[in-house]
C-alpha cells in the first residue's frame, strides 16, 4: 500500500531545507570565484535569521511592527556587554543576546498587544526609536555613534572540542548550523497548534477570541519570540561584524527588513524572508558595484513588485510551480508527482 | 512661571510647525485612509525646489532667468511659495498614479508603495543636489530678530507660526465649508453612493493626494530655514507627521493640530531641560496616549485599524 502523502507542514525537515542547506553548504567554495565574497554569505545568512523571525509578527500574526531593528540591535550590544563584563563564553553571550532582546520585546509588548493597525505600527516604530536614541545617546555604556567595538568572536566549545570561529569560513559554517536549527525549530513553531492559532489571529482578531483564545496572550508572546530570535540573529551579527553599532536600529533599517520579507513573499510563504534577503544583499552589493545609487534602483524595484506582484517573489515561484505541477500532474497523471510536489512545499 | 514663558512660546510656534507639516498627511490619511510615506521627501522636495528657485541659478532659461533674477526678493519668495508647491504636486500626481491600483486592497500596500516611492525621492534628491546642506533665503522683512521683554525672538520663528495658523485654517475652511470639502468627505465615508451621484471620485481623489503633496511641499519650504536643506530632512519630518497623526487619531483634524501643539510643547519644554533627550519625548508623549486611548486623542474607527 502507499502511504498517504505527508504534508510537508508535518515535516521535521522539509525536501526544501535539506537543499537549501545542501547548496548552502558549498557556498565557501565557489563564491569567490563569482566575484563576491565569503563574508557575503554570512551576511546573507545571519539577516535571513533576522528576517524569519520578524516575519512571525508580520507574516505568521499579520502584525505591522516596523521597528524591528531594535531587537536585532539590542541583540547585538547584549552579545558584546556580556562578552566584555560578564563571560566571555559563546553559548553563555547568545543566550544573553537572545535573552535582553526578549526582555525587551516584551516591555514593548506589554505596551502594544491591546493595539491594532495604524496605532499597533506606530507604537512600534516609537519604541524603535526610543532604543535607538538610548543606544546612541548613551556613550559609555554602548559607545555611543561609534558603536561598541572589539567584539571577538569567540570559540564554539563544546567541551569535548573547540573550535576557533575567527576565519569567515569557520565562522559561515557555524552560523550555518546555527540557521539550520533555528530554521527547523521556526518551521515547527509556525505548523505547530500554537502557529495555527496565530494564523487565524492574522485573519480575525474578533474571531478568535470568541473562540475562547487569548488574542493578547498569543499577541504579545510572538512578538517577544519574534524580538528575542532577533536578538539571537543580532548576536551574530556582532560576532560577524566584530562590533555592535546604532544604525541597525534605525527607522531605515528597520525598514529594510520589512522591505526584504515582502519583496521574498513573507506574506505567503515561509521562505518568502530568506528570498527577499537573497535578493536584496545581492543586488545591493552587484548593483552598488556599478552605481552609488543602488538605493534608487531598489525602491523602483520594491514600487514594481507591490504594484504587479504583491505577494512577492515566491508568491511568483509558487503560482508558477503550481501551473507547472498540475500541468505535468495532467499529462503523466502520476501519483509520483502529487508526491513529490503536492505537499503545499512553500507554504 | 516666568522662566518657563520663552519656552512655552518656542513650543507653541514649534507645535503649530509640527501641525502644518503633519497636515497634507493628515489630509490624505483622513479623507482616502492612505499612508503617505512619501509625505517626507515631497516635503523634501519642496524645500529644495524653492532653494533652487531662490538660489542664483533658477531652473528657467537664460532669458527668463535674467528677468526672474531682476525681481525684488519679497516677490520671488512670494512666488516660490507657489511656485514649488505646483512642481511637487506634479510627483504627486505621478504617485497617486501608482497608488491607483492599491485601492481597496489592505492599507499596508499603500503603505509600501509610498515608501518606496520616498526611497526613490531621496535617492534622487542625493544624485540631484548631493548630500551637502543648503540655506533657503528668506525675504529681509521675515529675517532677524527682534527684541521682546529682555529676550531675543527669532522673527522668522513667529513669521513660519503664523503662516502654519493661516494654512491649518484655510484647510479647515476647505474642508468644512466648502462643497468639495463635502463631496470629499461623502467620497471618504461612502464611496458608491457618492460615484452613483455622478461624481468622478477618481478625479476626486487624486485632488485630495495632489492637495496633500503640496502642503507637505508648502511646510518643506516653511520650515526649511529653521532646519536646513539637507537629504535627511524627508525622514525628520515624516516621523513627526506620522506621529501627530496617530496621537491625535485618524480621522480628526482638531486632533492632529491639538497633538501638533502638544509635541512642539513636549519637545520644547524638554529641550530646555535635556536637550540630549528632547527628540525622545515626542515618543513617550505618543506612548503614553496611546497606551491608554485605542485611537489616539480623538481618533474615529477606520479601515487603517484592522
Amino acid at each position: 500500500m502507499i502511504p498517504a502523502p505527508q504534508s510537508d507542514s508535518a515535516r521535521l525537515i522539509t525536501p526544501t531545507m535539506l537543499v537549501l542547506g545542501l547548496v548552502l553548504a558549498t557556498v565557501p567554495l565557489w563564491i569567490a570565484r563569482v566575484g563576491l565574497y565569503p563574508y557575503l554569505g554570512i551576511e546573507i545568512l545571519i539577516w535571513s535569521l533576522y528576517a524569519l523571525a520578524f516575519n512571525l509578527v508580520l507574516g505568521t500574526a499579520g502584525l505591522p511592527s516596523f521597528g524591528h531593528g531594535a531587537y536585532f540591535g539590542i541583540g547585538a550590544y547584549a552579545f558584546g556587554l556580556c562578552q566584555f563584563n560578564v563571560v566571555a563564553n559563546l553559548w553563555a553571550c547568545l543566550a544573553a543576546a537572545f535573552a535582553v532582546a526578549g526582555l525587551a520585546g516584551a516591555l514593548v509588548a506589554l505596551f502594544i498587544s491591546h493595539r491594532r493597525g495604524i496605532y499597533y505600527a506606530f507604537m512600534t516604530i516609537a519604541f524603535g526609536q526610543i532604543f535607538w536614541t538610548v543606544a546612541i545617546k548613551s556613550h559609555k555604556v554602548t559607545g555611543g555613534e561609534d558603536g561598541l567595538l572589539k567584539i571577538a568572536r569567540l570559540p564554539a566549545d563544546f567541551g569535548f572540542a573547540s573550535f576557533d570561529l575567527a576565519g569567515n569560513v569557520a565562522f559561515y559554517y557555524f552560523v550555518l548550523i546555527v540557521f539550520g536549527i533555528a530554521v527547523i525549530a521556526l518551521w515547527r513553531l509556525v505548523h505547530s497548534p500554537y502557529g495555527r492559532v496565530i494564523a487565524a489571529i492574522k485573519q480575525s482578531e474578533t474571531r478568535a477570541a470568541h473562540l475562547g483564545y487569548n488574542v493578547w496572550l498569543y499577541k504579545a508572546s510572538i512578538f517577544v519570540l519574534s524580538a528575542a530570535v532577533s536578538g539571537f540573529a543580532g548576536g551574530l551579527f556582532a560576532m560577524a561584524q566584530l562590533a555592535a553599532f546604532p544604525d541597525v536600529m534605525s527607522l531605515h533599517q528597520s525598514g529594510y527588513v520589512v522591505m526584504m520579507t515582502l519583496v521574498g513573499g513573507g506574506l505567503v510563504s515561509f521562505w518568502g524572508p530568506v528570498i527577499g534577503v537573497f535578493l536584496f544583499l545581492i543586488a545591493r552589493d552587484v548593483i552598488g558595484a556599478m552605481t552609488n545609487a543602488w538605493m534608487l534602483y531598489f525602491g523602483l524595484l520594491f514600487i514594481a513588485v507591490v504594484l504587479f506582484r504583491p505577494e512577492g517573489v515566491a508568491g511568483a515561484i509558487m503560482a508558477a510551480w503550481q501551473n507547472r505541477s498540475l500541468n505535468s500532474m495532467r499529462q503523466q497523471g502520476g501519483t509520483a508527482l502529487r508526491l513529490l510536489f503536492g505537499g503545499g512545499r512553500w507554504r | 512661571m516666568f522662566d518657563l514663558l520663552p519656552h512655552i512660546l518656542n513650543g507653541l510656534t514649534l507645535g503649530l510647525l509640527f501641525a502644518l507639516i503633519a497636515l497634507g498627511f493628515m489630509l490624505i490619511v483622513g479623507l482616502m485612509e492612505q499612508i503617505n510615506l512619501a509625505h517626507g521627501s515631497l516635503f523634501a522636495l519642496g524645500a529644495y525646489f524653492a532653494m533652487q528657485l531662490m538660489g542664483p541659478r533658477p531652473p528657467f532659461p537664460a532669458d527668463l532667468a535674467q528677468s526672474w533674477l531682476a525681481l525684488p526678493l519679497g516677490w520671488r519668495y512670494a512666488a516660490t511659495l507657489i511656485l514649488a508647491p505646483a512642481a511637487v504636486g506634479l510627483v504627486g500626481i505621478a504617485i497617486e498614479f501608482c497608488m491607483r491600483r492599491t485601492y481597496g486592497k489592505d492599507p499596508l500596500y499603500g503603505l509600501l508603495l509610498t515608501f518606496g516611492a520616498a526611497m526613490v525621492i531621496e535617492e534622487m534628491i542625493r544624485l540631484t543636489w548631493g548630500t551637502r546642506d543648503y540655506v533657503l533665503q528668506v525675504p529681509q522683512a521675515v529675517n532677524g530678530g527682534f527684541i521682546f521683554g529682555d529676550l531675543i525672538w527669532s522673527t522668522y520663528r513667529f513669521y513660519a507660526a503664523g503662516i502654519a495658523a493661516a494654512v491649518i485654517g484655510l484647510v479647515w475652511l476647505l474642508i468644512e465649508k466648502t462643497s468639495f470639502g463635502a463631496t470629499v468627505k461623502a467620497g471618504a465615508h461612502d464611496s458608491e453612493i457618492v460615484r452613483a451621484l455622478g461624481i468622478n471620485l477618481t478625479r476626486l481623489r487624486l485632488l485630495v493626494f495632489v492637495f496633500g503633496t503640496m502642503l507637505a511641499a508648502i511646510a518643506g519650504i516653511i520650515v526649511a530655514p529653521i532646519w536646513g536643506i539637507r537629504p535627511h530632512m524627508g525622514v525628520d519630518a515624516v516621523i513627526p507627521a506620522f506621529l501627530v497623526i496617530v496621537l491625535g487619531g485618524v480621522g480628526s483634524f482638531w486632533g492632529a493640530v491639538v497633538a501638533g501643539l502638544l509635541v512642539g510643547l513636549a519637545v520644547g519644554l524638554s529641550g530646555a531641560y535635556a536637550s540630549e533627550w528632547s527628540l525622545l519625548s515626542m515618543y513617550v508623549l505618543l506612548v503614553a496616549v496611546v497606551t491608554f486611548r485605542a485611537r489616539g486623542l480623538w481618533g474615529k474607527k477606520s479601515v487603517l485599524e484592522a
